[in-house]
């Protein structure tokens, strides 16, 4: 069979079937269109001015390997004037970043940039190891989460710098718009769309320069550039949402490969036509979302690998948190009513939720909307929907030698059901 | 809360016997979302007219025995009713052989329920629609009548032309919603009713987000006024699909005889080049509705809440006719495109005609 000329220069041998539209291309053609669409969502966001200093949340793994390797090159062809600064967090787990670690230490190298690797340590006082001899290894999980939440913008803040980009690609934003979907949380939703995250208000802003880029064609790129990554799977199940939706998001891209891009479009349209009311509270009374963009896990981020997560708990969790809510607005339809058996004695009350919110007026979901306000913490002024951000309580209690308990979980504590029965756990044998 | 809801893993057998209370919730459910259709004051109005699109699905059979039923109360109480249906049946079969069977299940709904008028149209009636761009399908307009080829191998001639399976079903449903609103338009009726339950309103939420068609979404799921200028409704929006399954076996006599049932997993084909978005979406669904119903529902309620955009210049998508804000329409130019020469070589060529995204990215594949 006679060679497949390169769609674009029509000269090389087409080797490479683009994963985003099938196109045939040769390498050097593919490598080009790759860097150029990224140059072209840079400058059609306007993401950057001249003179920023900006920094790349570097884990050594593909997807923040190949956004340094690609802002490098465009910084240079099109004399961005950037100044790049590679930031690594270092939870403190004995063994578990060493290698990554080793592979952001490379690039640093290879490409010339400045690195800084912060550890929990020194931004909160406590590695994560010595979590786990304080607590023991149950519940570390969400102190890890809530830690990493903010340990890229605290690490930012403490090189001085306002902006930090992050590798989260377009699978990564499809994903997170179907699980929100799937989870009814269009705040989220909304946010989970913009590709800069944080307002004037917030100190750092974070973004996603490769938004529009699929996964495989990252995997392709690492591949072809021949760039020094540090390929690991997460031995973690993900959060029963968000594993949902990913698998959603693979068969889609089965059977129509634009079909990614086109969930990302929805999701940007669909941020327009959430109604002002709803941008600042989740539907589900009682689980209260902050409006901070920072503190948020948006999309896809990895456990932390020191515990796995239950699967499919969340969803449970959720489907019972519903049928709650159903059930109480439902009381007075003219029906026979049969409340399930068992259902009072296994409440999974919140830890430390005030009681007006749990037996509260009935409220149907989405009907009633309160607005939540945005302020900072007391403690440490980082962005909070609380008077104490959740790093802070979490630090107040260990620092006390004790887990705290009054402590309102957001949603975004994937882990928090878990958490919260590792907690009540906790609590009886503390006690 | 109803009996399935609580204990969904509850045996068939349970139902049964539970079937007399579970059945007045299917129909509580139901009419309660038909409150404005109630027959009001003793001044004698004339009965307003309402669309009903019967698939012989479990859900628009169910539909039809509660109104039907529904009617008869009305008639008993106040000699009068406040609504009449016309029913009507799309015919989306091409073989005249299966076309012979549904016209033969239709007497049966004539018979069963003889209070309402009936019509039956083939889809290929939607060829003869003039508010479609039919130049962008690349097919001729309707009024220059090509006498050698007949509407049904026009259609077979389209549907074929179409770059994908999601796209050939994507168009089959645009067409079907358009056909369904010009009837409802000449025969004067105010609003349609939908028979989509929940579970097929969160999957056409999904599918609908999957095909880039996430605009849409305020006009998708939500009862109310929509942009054909026709009343879109949806009384089972409250009811799980395999609550109407079972629904439709407990009625007496059951509606199974009436009802052609079409299970998602019967079009999930090996090859994902036959499967659709919207079976992937069904299949879903489907499996989440087992375990899940409350997050079923909770999609729905979601995305009713997104709000039409107000203030901007809208123009009609020249295929499915929603309206789509200016300078948002194709697939091109919009950020993930990433691609500056693509819209601007687009407009040049003077006719620019109005796609919605969904329906360019259907058409081009
Ligand atoms: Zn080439
Ligand atoms: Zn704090
Ligand atoms: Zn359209």
């Amino acid at each position: 069979m006679a060679p497949v000329p390169c769609a674009i220069c029509k000269t090389s041998r087409a080797l490479i079937i683009r994963p985003k539209n099938h196109q045939k291309l040769c390498k050097g053609c593919f490598i080009t269109i790759f860097e150029e669409e990224i140059h072209h969502t840079v400058t059609t966001t306007k993401l950057f001015s001249r003179g920023d200093r900006i920094a790349i949340g570097a884990s050594g793994g593909k997807d923040s390997t190949v956004l340094a390797s690609v802002l490098k090159t465009l910084n240079e062809r099109y004399n961005y004037g950037l100044e790049l600064v590679l930031l690594s967090i270092d939870e403190g787990i004995k063994g578990y970043r060493d290698d990554s670690l080793e592979t952001v230490k490379r690039n640093a190298v290879q490409y010339d940039m400045p690195l800084k690797i912060v550890g929990y340590d020194e931004l909160y006082g406590w590695t994560m190891d010595q979590v786990v001899e304080a607590i023991g290894k149950k519940g570390n999980c969400t102190y890890c989460g809530v830690f990493r939440r903010q340990a890229l913008d605290r690490g930012a803040k403490m090189l001085g710098i306002k902006h930090v980009v992050t590798g989260h690609n377009a699978d990564d934003v499809a994903e997170t718009i179907l699980m929100n979907l799937l989870r009814g949380d269009l705040p989220r939703l909304a946010r989970s769309t913009s590709i800069v995250t944080g307002d004037e208000s917030s100190e750092v802003r974070r973004s996603k320069p490769l938004k529009y880029a699929y996964e495989k064609e990252i995997v392709l790129y690492a591949h072809h550039k021949k760039l020094d990554y540090f390929s690991t799977e997460c031995l973690y199940s993900p959060e029963a949402f968000r594993g949902s939706a990913r698998s959603l998001i693979k068969n889609l891209e089965r059977v129509r490969p634009s079909a990614i891009l086109d969930v990302v479009r929805s999701g940007e349209d669909m941020a327009k036509l959430v109604p002002e009311a709803v941008t600042g509270i989740s539907h589900c009374k009682s689980q209260k979302v902050s409006l901070s963009s920072a503190d948020g896990e948006e999309e896809g981020a990895a456990g932390c690998g020191t515990n796995g997560r239950s699967s499919g708990g969340e969803m449970a969790d959720m489907e019972k948190k519903l049928q709650e809510d159903e059930e109480a607005s439902s009381r007075e339809v003219e029906i026979t009513s049969k409340v399930p058996n068992g259902v009072n004695g296994q409440r999974h009350d919140r830890i430390g939720a005030k009681p007006e919110s749990r037996n509260g007026v009935k409220r149907e979901p989405g009907k009633k909307l309160t607005r939540q306000t945005l302020g900072t913490c007391k403690t440490c002024g980082y962005m909070s929907s609380q008077d104490i951000c959740k790093a802070c309580m979490l630090l107040e209690g260990l620092n006390k030698n004790r887990p705290k308990m009054e402590i309102e979980i957001d949603v975004e504590d994937e882990e928090s059901s878990t958490l919260r029965r590792k907690m009540e756990g906790l609590a009886l044998t503390a006690a | 809360m109803a009996v399935v809801d609580v204990a969904p893993s509850d045996e068939p057998l349970q139902y049964f016997c539970k079937s007399k209370c579970f059945s007045q919730y299917v129909t509580t459910k139901a009419i309660k979302r038909m409150e404005t259709y109630r027959v009001r004051g003793s001044i004698a109005k004339a009965a307003r007219k309402l669309l009903f699109p019967l698939s012989f699905g479990p859900s628009s059979a169910s539909l039809l025995y509660i109104l039907d039923q529904h009617l008869q109360g009305q008639y008993d109480r106040m000699n009068r009713a406040a609504y009449e249906l016309i029913v009507v049946h799309i015919d989306l079969n091409l073989e005249a052989a299966d076309r012979k069977q549904s016209s033969e299940l239709l007497d049966q709904y004539k018979s069963r329920f003889p209070r309402h008028t009936y019509s039956s149209l083939g889809l290929e009636d939607a060829l003869l629609l003039d508010n479609i761009d039919w130049t962008a399908l690349n097919m001729p307009e309707p009024l220059q009548n090509d006498s050698k080829n007949t509407g049904m191998d026009k259609l077979q001639q389209l549907v074929g032309s179409m770059p994908s399976a999601t796209s050939k079903t994507d168009v089959i449903t645009t067409l079907l919603t358009r056909l369904l609103v010009d009837v409802a338009k000449r025969n004067c009726c105010e609003s349609i009713l939908f028979a989509d339950s929940t579970t097929r309103l969160a999957e056409k939420t999904l599918t609908e987000t999957a095909k880039g068609r996430g605009f849409s979404l305020p006009w998708q799921v939500s009862d109310g006024m929509s942009p054909y200028g026709i009343g879109f409704n949806y009384p089972l929006r409250d009811l799980l699909k395999k609550e109407l399954v079972i629904f439709s076996s407990l009625t007496i006599p059951p509606l199974t005889d009436l009802i052609i049932l079409q299970g998602p997993s019967s079009h999930i084909s090996a090859s994902s080049k036959l499967t659709t978005i919207d079976d992937l979406m069904a299949q879903y669904f489907q499996s989440v509705e087992e375990n899940y119903p409350s997050i079923v529902a909770n999609v729905v309620r979601t995305s009713s809440k997104l709000q039409p955009l107000s203030g901007d210049e809208t123009a009609a998508c020249g295929l499915c006719g929603l309206p789509v804000a200016e300078g948002t329409d194709g697939i091109d130019g919009w950020g993930g495109d990433q691609n500056s020469a693509s819209r601007a070589s687009e407009q040049q060529d003077g006719k620019h005609k109005v796609l919605c995204y969904g329906c360019s990215r259907s058409i081009n594949g």
